[in-house]
């Protein structure tokens, strides 16, 4: 079991999945910041967090001073990078949270899956999007899958739900590493 | 991306160098975009008022949700749904 934090957009997406209750039983705790909780609107992301922070899977994140000036820091360096999609601070809070406590940051952000290929300190925080959480549960046998075409119809079943698409380089190479690990 | 075959690992994979990532980004902005543009219900952003109409297009062109929402005047959350109806794909 392992901790995650999630960001508004992960969480928008997921509370769509028809199985998205399967993200429970990834993580021992998800970590979520206020201000994240109050992008979320929509009926099901609403009910889908409330229901994780009842069972005490999501929790608030105890924001502390010393973050908020690494928080301060970084949006310094990416902010006038015109390379990086705009980030907005919410987006930065996650990455911070997630390089503090080691967790898997769970988005759907460009612009942060951006600043972790190239940043020389946040390059060590491991993000997920939803394929990887997908392929998690394929590894950590959530989710029954026997073959590839198994593990393609979870995927479109996801991109259906959350109206979703996947870059093909990276569904390709997801597919590549789920074909490895059933042939195991 | 990192850890994506079974348990997270302790170190990042070697970084690639700054301008080859440039170059990769460049060329997923317009695979993605492409997407966006070829799903949309163009019919369905057409009839919207000027600033969720705008939002759209925006959307549809950068695919960020956060400033999306902000030109349209919503959360990240209400701008979804919006995305949702008029069909636009997250790409990711």
């Amino acid at each position: 079991m392992m901790l995650g934090v999630a960001d508004s957009c992960f969480l928008i997406d997921w509370a769509r999945f028809g199985r998205r209750e399967l993200l429970a039983n990834l993580f021992e705790a998800i970590f979520v910041h206020e201000e994240v909780l109050a992008q979320l609107r929509s009926p099901s992301a609403v009910d889908f967090a409330s229901r994780l922070l009842a069972r005490g899977v999501l929790r608030l994140y105890p924001w502390s001073l010393a973050e908020e000036e690494l928080y301060l820091r970084l949006r310094d360096e990416v902010a006038l990078d015109p390379r990086i999609p705009s980030l907005e601070r919410p987006d930065l809070l996650c990455l911070v949270i997630a390089y503090e406590t080691g967790a898997v940051l769970l988005t759907e952000n460009l612009g942060i899956l951006r600043v972790i290929q190239f940043h020389p300190t946040f390059s060590r925080v491991t993000a997920w999007t939803a394929l990887e959480v997908l392929e998690q549960l394929v590894y950590r046998e959530l989710a029954e899958v026997r073959s590839v075409g198994d593990f393609l119809n979870l995927v479109a079943e996801y991109c259906e739900d959350a109206k979703h698409v996947f870059s093909r380089k990276r569904l390709e190479e997801a597919v590549e590493r789920v074909r490895r690990w059933l042939a195991r | 991306m990192a850890g994506c075959g079974g348990s997270p690992p302790k170190r990042a994979p070697p970084r690639k160098p700054l301008e080859e990532l440039v170059r990769e980004w460049e060329r997923e902005d317009e695979e993605f975009r492409e997407l966006r543009r070829r799903s949309a219900d163009w019919k369905f952003i057409e009839e919207q008022p000027p600033h969720i109409r705008a939002a759209l297009l925006y959307f549809i062109e950068r695919g960020d949700r956060y400033v999306a929402a902000k030109i349209a005047g919503l959360t990240v959350g209400e701008f979804d749904e919006l995305r949702r109806r008029a069909n636009i794909p997250v790409v990711v």
